[in-house]
């Protein structure tokens, strides 16, 4: 199903504005003159205040509310066919999972609105629950599990289609820190298995670094992109969290936040 | 994984047939109280002047009401009392199911349509909730003079269809008000989902907005339900229509005095129809919330 087309960006954000309520006397600009683009296989973290537009630009990427200005392009396709042809699968802070289905028949949501049939989407289901390692809760109900398997069942279900892009806001916001670390790493595991390219948008510093291969810091009103933060960790493992490079990859985020520049020392970051 | 699963806990609390067996046996426990008060209100009247009458007349002991059960209808009729009620309790019964059916099937139509367009919520809401302060039984004369022009083909309508309708239109109401705000429960981030995966609106009704709406749609059809009784029984009474328990009900307060234990016989009827109707939607209610939570059963 995914054909991630070399000659494309993963997603190519062209002079994106988002205005609410546009004309009228309450109107806000969620977000101005947004430009950015995504590799294929790139892993970016959004990062900022409350109401910087983080949530509302990966809203628009998705789909799920129109731009003001500007154009979006998700592997060559605009918004909207790239939301029809599943070209993204998305995850929540809230797993979102449906209390009348089984774990297995949440994973197979997707597969079962286009219109597969049932034995292939079952062999799919379970295929992504043991990527998830669920496989044992196959037949269990979302609410006997717990909040960090339930985010497991929603990334799970988030690539049914095979979708090249993940668009994830805040998926581990709503979990302990040590889920939350483990969580992590099973997720760049499944990004390593899978190739795909991550769109990932949070409230945590060290998350966004320990994930991302670029962190892309915003600033509200008007919500916008101030500094994109390069992060060069290599391979994760255990011990990155308590490498210099890491300590300060979060340095020069916070700084960024702060919306001053980091003095020295890599990784730098390109004032924009 | 060892994430504690909270489903081990609720195995620890009483299994649904135990919690069955337990309010069946609270609910006897009430009917015996009942009974007792009665009998001890009578008891009581019998050497203080009580503001109620308690003389057997308008109370009669509860063994001459278990004894009323095989009088026979009239003198010398091989058919007792308690068949006449019976077969009259299931005349109702088929009337307030049509109503129900009818009134339910109506009520989701009417529920479905105004989530899909908000034009026709704002539009048709203030007329469904002013058609329940039309009063019963100013309608229900009406509906029979109506309904007396109309056939279809070769059925004939019948005061039993008024019947019927009127159960329905008191039926109708609670449940499309229920089912509005179940078909408005789905959240934010369901509908976004839903969204993103480009359902299309009869996807989003049936795998999304009909899911969600159960926990509401339950105490609905509850209510309904009841209404769908009540309706029947006082559409009965005030249309006239014979086979029903609520011509049974006038017919035999009419005879208090010769036989004052049988109305109580047809009371007990009217009773057992509610019951039948509240048994019938508790199995719903089961195999509805067969799949949720404990916590979202009504």
């Amino acid at each position: 199903m995914s054909s991630v087309q070399t000659s494309h960006q993963a997603v190519d954000v062209q002079g994106l504005w988002k205005i609410f309520n546009e004309g009228s006397n309450n109107e806000v600009t969620a977000l101005s003159d947004i430009n950015l683009s995504v590799k294929p296989g790139e892993f970016i973290s959004l990062i900022g205040p409350s109401g910087c537009g983080k949530s509302t630009l990966l809203r628009v990427i998705g789909d799920l509310t129109g731009a003001t200005r500007g154009e979006v392009f998700i592997a060559g396709e605009t918004a909207p066919v790239a939301r029809e042809k599943q070209l993204y699968g998305i995850a929540f802070q809230q797993a979102a999972l449906f209390d009348w289905r089984t774990v297995r028949r949440n994973v197979e949501l997707p597969l079962e609105l286009q219109g597969l049939g049932k034995k292939e989407r079952r062999e799919r289901a379970l295929e992504l629950l043991e990527l998830v390692q669920l496989s044992d809760f196959a037949e269990h109900r979302p609410w006997e599990l717990s909040g960090g398997m339930q985010q497991r069942v929603a990334i799970a279900r988030s690539l049914a289609v095979d979708p090249p892009l993940l668009l994830m806001d805040e998926p581990f916001g709503a979990l302990d820190e040590m889920t939350r670390e483990r969580m992590q790493n099973e997720l760049l595991r499944i990004c390593q298995e899978t190739g795909k390219t991550i769109i990932f948008v949070t409230h945590s510093i060290p998350e966004a670094v320990y994930l991302s291969d670029r962190v892309i810091v915003m600033s509200p009103r008007p919500g916008r992109i101030t500094h994109t933060v390069p992060i060069e960790l290599g391979e994760r493992n255990e011990d990155t969290r308590e490498t210099d490079t890491f300590y300060a990859g979060v340095t020069a985020v916070r700084e960024a936040l702060r919306g001053r520049s980091a003095s020295a020392s890599p990784p730098r970051i390109e004032e924009l | 994984m060892s994430e504690p699963v909270s489903g081990k806990q609720r195995g620890a609390t009483r299994t649904r047939v135990q919690r069955g067996v337990i309010s069946i046996l609270w609910a006897l426990a009430g009917v015996v109280l009942v009974v007792l008060m009665w009998e001890a209100v009578k008891f009581l009247g019998s050497f203080i002047e009580l503001p109620i009458n308690t003389s057997d007349t308008s109370m009669p002991h509860v063994w001459t009401m278990v004894d009323a059960f095989s009088n026979p209808v009239v003198r010398g009729s091989d058919t007792t009392v308690l068949q006449a009620v019976v077969s009259a309790t299931l005349t109702s019964l088929k009337i307030a199911l049509g109503g129900f059916t009818i009134g339910v099937t109506f009520g989701i139509v009417l529920a479905v349509i105004m989530q899909r367009f908000a034009f026709f919520e704002r539009g048709l809401l203030p007329f469904v909730i002013a058609s329940q302060t039309v009063p019963l039984i100013a309608l229900a004369p009406l509906i029979v003079g109506l309904g007396n022009r109309i056939s279809f083909g070769p059925i004939e309508w019948t005061t039993t269809y008024s019947v019927m309708f009127i159960a329905a239109y008191l039926a109708f109401f609670p449940l499309s008000v229920g089912a509005l705000r179940g078909l408005q429960a789905p959240s934010a981030t369901s509908l976004e989902l839903m969204r993103s995966y480009a359902a299309r609106p009869n996807q989003m009704l049936w795998k999304l907005r009909f899911p969600s709406s159960v926990p509401y749609l339950v105490p609905a059809l509850k209510v309904s339900a009841a209404a769908a009784v009540v309706g029947t029984v006082v559409a009965e009474i005030s249309t006239g229509v014979k086979g029903g328990v609520g011509r049974l009900l006038i017919e035999y307060a009419r005879e208090t005095t010769s036989q004052p234990a049988k109305v109580y016989v047809a009371v007990f009827g009217a009773i057992a129809l509610g019951l039948a109707a509240a048994a019938l939607v508790s199995a719903l209610d089961l195999y509805l919330t067969r799949n949720l939570p404990k916590e979202s059963q009504a």
